[in-house]
């Protein structure tokens, strides 16, 4: 499990985004020391660190310019300073990344995502009743046989099995997407989830999702 | 200064000098003194009189003439004391120094107000980035303990924010210090970023956005240019609430080596008597009257920082049918340097 750490001042929102890491997958830690913040880094060893830049003791652009000394740790500013010349300044110190408070939290893991992905480009699975997911190359996989999805079929497909059992809505998945720069209506909706329905349908699995009226869809 | 203003300021004097002369006269021709002596003197009274006035006279209006005339050009007039020379008269210097005196003690009080408003800015910009924080808290707490009153808490988490943002972007654009930096920005970019800022919205309102031709890049503050469109965009949602079908085209016309972006939406458009109005600070108009929900603060702020950056934003709107917000970026020299 990837660790990420929070280095953040404020109490109870470091203990929201922990809860909102743990949740993703993460295993996400908190750094309680200030004082000693650099050092604690290094021996905590994280996959990736949110830094905030307001933090008690020094500035989160030294820290950041201290760590990059020592490590290549991915690093994502976490500011509530929204400004341009901060975001030039944090990256040009080596941030890999900037995002400004308040944030859409699927963002912010979109975004942790995308940075690992980057450091570490290993190819992740879903799976589902020996249905296999690969979500970057758009693949169904169903023994030796494969299919190609389109973008927003393999984004409502993802989103589903990271759901499976569970009702979601249509505004559920059309958030989703819309987060991934797909900006789909509804009635865009019906026809990507029946051209979905159709290719599960060549591996015989016509029937996963099933459409709860009023409620939405569900991957039994 | 004319030579007539002149003599009628020193009429006093000129009519002591007469006063003097007469009575000279009077007593030369009472002692019987020779005539062509009485002439004479008298001649050179006057022409020394005459003299004197005139060499004053040329002395005063030299430094008048180009104090005026400095005056004239300049366009803040309290610069005028860093311009002119010393005058070498009595009543000049008085003037140069109480000018002098006036000019310290009124950039003593600017530079007061300056700092206290200076202040007040850092506070208030300190101020949003702490309220940031519950908010932030606020968010992630929705987001990761699922419930039915979500969607709702959201909405005002997010009216919330486009409050606090529309403060912070006002004091931004009311102090002359820069804090916005130009660079090459994908327009895409921004505009996919301030609609998945409002995709709520969108989704459970069912407001249809086409976006067309977005691939251009474009010189301009992208924090500063996602509020402006974010402001644009709330604007659009407000007319478009009684719509049918609400729909929102953002696309982009070339014209001239120049981009305009166009926010077009379908709602109720603005009363043209209204039209010349609408950049106007705390102006709402026919439309903000009837909802009851606008602050005319937002094209006001939109249009300050367009100003600052130097894009133009214009609306074009037909009552019942459409408004359209267009802001076009300049393709200048200026811009060239950056490249």
């Amino acid at each position: 499990m990837k660790k990420i750490l929070i280095v953040e001042d404020d109490q109870e929102l470091r203990e929201e985004l922990k809860i909102l890491l743990d949740n993703a997958g993460y295993c996400g830690m908190i750094l309680e020391d200030f004082l000693h913040a650099k050092d604690e880094i290094l021996k905590i060893n994280p996959d990736l660190i949110l830094l905030d830049i307001k933090i008690p003791y020094m500035n989160g652009e030294l820290l950041l310019r201290e760590l990059r000394k020592e490590t290549q740790i991915p690093i994502m500013m976490v500011t509530s300073l929204n400004n341009e010349n901060d975001e030039v300044l944090s990256m040009s110190f080596g941030a890999d990344d900037y995002i400004s408070k308040p944030y859409n939290p699927t963002l912010l893991l979109l975004r942790i995502e995308a940075i690992l992905r980057r450091i570490q480009p290993e190819v992740m699975t879903l799976s589902y009743h020996g249905l296999i997911l690969i979500p970057e190359r758009g693949i169904l996989k169903y023994q030796d046989e494969s299919i190609i999805l389109t973008k927003n079929e393999m984004l409502i497909l993802k989103y589903l099995m990271m759901n499976q059992g569970k009702i979601i809505s249509r505004e559920d998945i059309m958030m989703d997407l819309w987060d991934s720069d797909e900006f789909v209506d509804d009635n865009t909706l019906t026809v990507n989830i029946s051209r979905l329905r159709q290719k599960l349908r060549i591996f015989g699995y016509a029937e996963a999702i099933e459409t709860r009226k009023g409620l939405g869809y569900i991957l039994v | 200064m004319k030579f007539k203003d002149y003599i009628k300021d020193q009429a006093y004097i000129v009519f002591l000098y007469m006063i003097m002369i007469g009575l000279i006269l009077w007593m030369m021709i009472s002692f019987h003194l020779n005539q062509s002596l009485i002439i004479s003197i008298v001649m050179i009274i006057v022409i020394f009189i005459c003299l004197i006035m005139i060499y004053d006279f040329f002395r005063k209006t030299s430094f008048y003439q180009s104090y005026y005339s400095m005056l004239e050009e300049l366009d803040e007039k309290y610069l005028i004391c860093e311009m002119i020379k010393e005058p070498d008269f009595l009543e000049g210097k008085i003037l140069y120094h109480s000018l002098y005196d006036i000019n310290k003690s009124m950039l003593e009080r600017i530079g007061e107000l300056e700092s206290s408003i200076d202040q007040f800015k850092d506070y208030v910009e300190m101020w949003i980035h702490e309220v940031k924080i519950p908010l932030s808290r606020l968010t992630l707490t929705v987001h990761n303990h699922q419930t039915e009153i979500n969607t709702a808490v959201l909405e005002q988490v997010h009216k919330l924010e486009n409050q606090v943002d529309l403060i912070l972007y006002y004091v931004r654009s009311q102090t002359a210090q820069k804090d916005y930096l130009i660079k090459a920005t994908s327009l895409s970019q921004m505009v996919k970023n301030t609609v998945k800022k409002n995709k709520d919205y969108f989704i459970y309102q069912k407001v249809k956005i086409i976006l067309k031709d977005l691939d251009d890049v474009v010189y301009t503050d992208s924090k500063w240019l996602e509020f402006i469109l974010n402001q644009i965009l709330n604007n659009s949602f407000q007319y478009t609430q009684d719509c049918l079908q609400p729909t929102i085209e953002i696309s982009t016309i070339k014209k001239n080596n120049q981009i305009t972006l166009s926010i077009l939406d379908n709602g109720i458009g603005i009363q043209e008597s209204d039209l010349p109005r609408v950049f106007e600070k705390t102006f709402t108009g026919d439309n903000g009257r009837i909802q009851k929900k606008s602050t005319g603060m937002g094209l006001y702020i939109c249009q300050k920082l367009c100003q600052q950056l130097g894009h133009d934003i214009c609306i074009e709107s037909k009552y019942h049918e459409y408004t359209k917000v267009m802001i076009t970026f300049h393709n200048d020299r200026f811009y060239d340097v950056l490249q």
